[in-house]
């Protein structure tokens, strides 16, 4: 009896039926995936149909929601399973064969290269304007609460809490520091006003909080819209309260309170990575074709300092031409305060290599699948004619 | 030697020798050497081109063509250009100006007639109130614009940029380059050299011996160096003589100076002069209008023969064919050598590029089948993506690459690839479609010419698959290379994958036996939706890092393109002859 379950379940898994079907899916959640970046942007798109089991969906202002498509991931796992079941079923181990075995290990490579980096890829940027030196990498989609201890004027240390911990806590400690964190209020995207004589009181005491209206705002995914991350804190410190202060990437100047001679600077800032090595711009260049807006090159003339390898040199970032530092990658994305602020795209993926691999695999097995087809064809016009 | 033998080769040498007739200079026009003027080498768009390419390429954004008809007459770009530069007051009489739009002819007080062409002279009067009305809409973003407003920007714009080639040589209302270059340090002069300057759609002088290789100058730009002092450019003086001989009608005085002028460019520019010399013969052979041409010839005889004469006019058509592959392809190699790029550069050349491919493909199948449907479809294919390619011209088709795309390696690579892939994928669709239409037609449909084309079809997925998939992987590495990351879901790469998605599962269909000869060329024919979705419905998108060749006008082009396939792949599930079944007549 299971023997029989377990057959029908191994011919549907290894059925052609089943190729067609996924890979149809598969075409209409790229179309869907597609048409959704003009609302939600390519993140938000490609987080919800690609890199998903299920898609869900909701009616607007509910709050319940239920899957009404399998995601990219679910699709692209089962593609792989029926990619392996049928190569094992139907294709024999022949010369005749060797083409489209190749074709198959290099599709399996390359769906595992997407799950690889869908787990994998950070996507960073760096900012630098000419003559500053970076030592981090800033990823915009995630913002953290930074208190940075700025006594001495040489060195910072830095405490930073990731909005997501704000989001589920109401204290947070930092450690190393005699400071406590009580959350007051936390916003994922909110917008802010100047409070007028006839609105309520603001959470805040302190700081420039205090004179700020704050109406919490739905979050959105599309990469061309900054959320507006704002909190309510109050920091505590050996039993004493240095009042409430809103925080939020919004307010522009950090505000700052004192504790036992540390000056203490608060602030919201996209989440920072440092890096053992800094970047320096010497010079951005952004020429254009003569008498025209078309743009011709944009490059960043860099210095990379690396103390640990005693490493110091220039390096020139340019259009089809990155940066490949240390596993990340470091390309020209845009630019901006008149030509000299420079903005970098940082990725950094482990499985770049794989695609590479299946590509050539795939394109091998399809020239040689095809090359036995024609001959085989040939044969037949022959004999026919003969 | 047998007529059936010969004709093709006569249609086919004639048709050549048309061609080849069409790249000559014309003569003087009364008198006039037109063409030594319209050869000058000039900076515009960021390039060096000869003066004949700014005429034709700025009276067809205005006019919509390139020549005008005024007085019984039909002028050419480069007449039109002389009289706009230096006989303004002619230029304002010629009906240049299309307008089509209701609401746009009711501000200049005009009905809609037959004539939609307007001179500059009965615009004239309402240019106020149609910028005042252009600068309400600019702001607009251009996808969310009315029709008015559209049309209302569209032609601002228009007269914009005959006002700019009317002021580019000298002040139009003014006595004059010559008056101008003798006062030149007048106090008042300087308002007037700053016009000229902001004004000049492009600049003709080109650089003195020391000077920076790109650093041509405009006449105002010269003027105003000249105001402070410097010796004014050496070509300044021919080029006044040029404007005043044109004005007053003077014949050997305009052929005098013009080669004068071109002494001077030869020994200060000598590759420019050769460069414009070579474009400026591209521009008169119009290669891909001709090859449109023969290729409907080819088309209409292909036609013809399957009712009258097959064994005469099936090889004729293939002549007509081949002739068209030719001169499409000596356009194409022309346009490779002059703009020193791979073929495909932008969605116009793409077009070009994507019906040469399905040409060459067609041409082997016809070898190789020898059933007048190889011929058929490619004819087809390479007039419909010639066509496509007319309507993409905006402008300037040779126009700068911008930075990303300044890869001629990348472009070589995988813009080439995936454009073969575009073209399999088409030529099997079109395959379908005569499959379609043949066995609807066709009195008596033979099953061996029926598996013929379902061969041919399956043959031509497979490459497709083949192309399309190679050029995507090919793309991926190029963003890998310089964006760090294979593939970003961006709607470019997604169309290219939707491609390959498709012709996997038409080809898993077949494999399977869940798609017999009916079911593969109704799939075949949905390759086209899928093609032209990939190629220019992502483009319509507007987003993404892809999103350079944007465009807002071919929506409804590409609208009714998609029905009519869909309306074919309906025809091609259909029994035969759903519509009048005759009981047969047995004997």
């Amino acid at each position: 009896m299971t023997n029989k379950y377990l057959l029908k379940a191994w011919n549907f898994i290894s059925s052609f039926q089943l190729t067609i079907v996924s890979l149809a899916l598969l075409m209409l959640l790229v179309l869907f995936c597609t048409l959704a970046q003009v609302p939600l942007g390519t993140y938000g798109a490609v987080n919800m149909y690609m890199r998903s089991f299920l898609v869900w969906w909701g009616p607007e202002g509910s709050t319940w929601i239920i899957p009404v498509f399998p995601g990219g991931s679910l699709v692209g796992l089962i593609l792989t399973l029926n990619l392996l079941a049928s190569t094992f079923k139907r294709l024999q181990l022949t010369w005749a064969k060797a083409g489209l075995w190749l074709v198959h290990i290099g599709l399996i490579l390359l769906v595992s290269a997407e799950f690889v980096s869908a787990a994998l890829q950070v996507d960073d940027r760096m900012a630098i304007e000419q003559g500053q030196t970076v030592n981090y990498v800033e990823n915009s989609r995630s913002m953290e609460l930074a208190i940075v201890d700025v006594t001495d004027p040489k060195s910072d240390e830095v405490f930073a809490v990731p909005a997501t911990l704000l989001a589920k806590s109401s204290t947070v400690a930092l450690p190393g520091s005699p400071i406590t964190l009580n959350v007051k209020h936390f916003f994922p995207n909110a917008e802010l006003t100047n409070r007028g004589p006839m609105d309520p009181p603001s959470l805040a005491t302190m700081g420039v909080g205090a004179s700020v209206k704050i109406e919490e705002r739905a979050v959105s995914s599309n990469e061309n819209d900054l959320n507006n991350t704002s909190v309510f804190i109050e920091p505590v410190a050996a039993g004493r309260s240095y009042g409430v202060w809103l925080a939020s990437i919004a307010l522009g100047a950090p505000q700052s309170f004192t504790h036992e001679g540390h000056t203490y600077a608060i602030s919201i800032r996209p989440t920072r990575h440092y890096l053992p090595y800094a970047l320096t711009l010497k010079k951005f260049s952004h020429d254009k074709y003569p008498g025209t807006d078309i743009p011709k090159n944009f490059s960043s003339l860099v210095q990379i300092s690396n103390p640990s390898k005693g490493e110091a040199r220039d390096v020139l970032i340019y259009m089809n031409q990155p940066l490949r530092y240390e596993g990340r990658t470091f390309y020209q994305a845009s630019f901006g305060k008149g030509d000299t602020l420079s903005i970098l795209q940082v990725v950094e993926n482990p499985g770049w290599l794989l695609p590479y691999i299946s590509c050539v695999l795939v394109t091998i097995g399809l020239l040689v699948h095809f090359a036995i087809m024609l001959r085989r064809s040939l044969k037949r016009r022959q004999e026919k004619v003969s | 030697m047998k007529l059936t033998k010969l004709l093709p080769w006569i249609v086919g040498v004639v048709a050549l020798f048309a061609a080849l007739f069409a790249a000559m200079p014309q003569g003087k026009v009364n008198g006039f050497d037109i063409n030594g003027f319209a050869k000058l080498p000039i900076l515009e768009g960021g390039r060096v081109k000869p003066l004949d390419s700014v005429a034709r390429n700025s009276l067809l954004l205005i006019r919509g063509k390139q020549s005008v008809r005024f007085e019984g007459k039909t002028i050419s770009a480069d007449q039109w250009a002389l009289d706009l530069m230096f006989r303004p007051e002619v230029a304002d009489r010629q009906p240049v100006f299309r307008i089509d739009d209701p609401d746009v002819l009711g501000l200049i007080g005009m009905k809609q007639t037959s004539n939609a062409y307007f001179t500059f002279e009965t615009l004239a009067p309402h240019i106020d109130e149609l910028e005042k009305q252009a600068k309400v809409a600019q702001p607009i973003d251009a996808k969310k614009r009315t029709r008015f407003q559209s049309a209302v920007v569209n032609l601002f714009e228009r007269v914009y940029m005959y006002f700019r080639l009317k002021n580019t040589l000298q002040l139009a209302g003014t006595p004059g380059l010559a008056v101008q270059m003798q006062a030149v340090a007048a106090p008042q002069a300087g308002e007037m050299h700053s016009a000229l300057t902001q004004l000049a759609m492009f600049r003709i002088l080109p650089p003195l011996a020391g000077q920076k290789a790109d650093a041509w100058q405009s006449v105002g730009e010269d003027l105003q160096a000249g105001a402070t002092g410097r010796p004014l450019h050496p070509g300044l003086a021919p080029l006044a003589r040029i404007a005043a001989a044109y004005g007053v009608q003077d014949a050997t005085a305009f052929n005098n100076s013009v080669a004068e002028f071109q002494g001077i460019v030869t020994s200060l520019k000598p590759e420019a002069m050769s460069h414009a010399n070579n474009e400026i013969t591209f521009n008169r052979a119009q290669p891909f209008y001709l090859g449109m041409v023969i290729y409907v010839l080819a088309l209409l005889t292909i036609f013809v023969s399957w009712l009258w004469k097959q064994e005469l006019l099936q090889p004729t058509a293939f002549a007509l064919l081949l002739v068209g592959a030719i001169v499409h392809t000596s356009g194409l190699a022309f346009r490779i050598i002059l703009q020193g790029r791979p073929p495909v550069t932008n969605l116009y050349s793409s077009a070009v590029f994507v019906g040469w491919g399905a040409v060459v493909l067609g041409i082997v199948l016809e070898r190789l089948y020898k059933k007048g449907f190889g011929t058929a479809v490619a004819a087809a294919a390479g007039f419909g993506s010639l066509i496509v390619a007319q309507h993409l011209a905006e402008g300037d088709t040779m126009e700068m690459m911008r930075a990303v795309l300044d890869s001629n390696f990348w472009l070589a690579t995988h813009v080439v690839t995936i454009t073969i892939g575009y073209s399999g994928t088409f030529l099997a669709g079109a395959i379908a479609i005569a499959y379609t239409l043949w066995k609807h037609i066709a009195p008596d449909p033979d099953p061996e010419t029926g598996k013929a084309l379902v061969g041919m079809a399956y043959g031509i997925i497979c490459f497709s698959l083949l192309f399309s998939f190679v050029g995507t992987v090919l793309g991926g590495i190029w963003a890998d290379q310089s964006w760090g990351r294979f593939w970003g879901w961006d709607p470019k790469e997604n169309g290219a994958l939707f491609i390959v998605l498709w012709n996997a599962i038409i080809l898993h269909a077949r494999w399977s036996g869940m798609a017999r000869d009916r079911g593969i060329m109704t799939m075949a024919i949905f390759g086209n939706v899928i093609t032209s979705l990939s190629w220019f419905g992502v483009n319509m998108l507007g987003v993404g890092l892809h999103s350079y060749g944007f465009m807002d006008s071919a929506f409804y082009a590409l609208s009714t393109f998609i029905g009519t396939q869909l309306l074919l792949m309906g025809l091609c599930m259909m029994p035969r002859r759903f519509q009048f079944t005759k009981p047969s007549a047995k004997a």
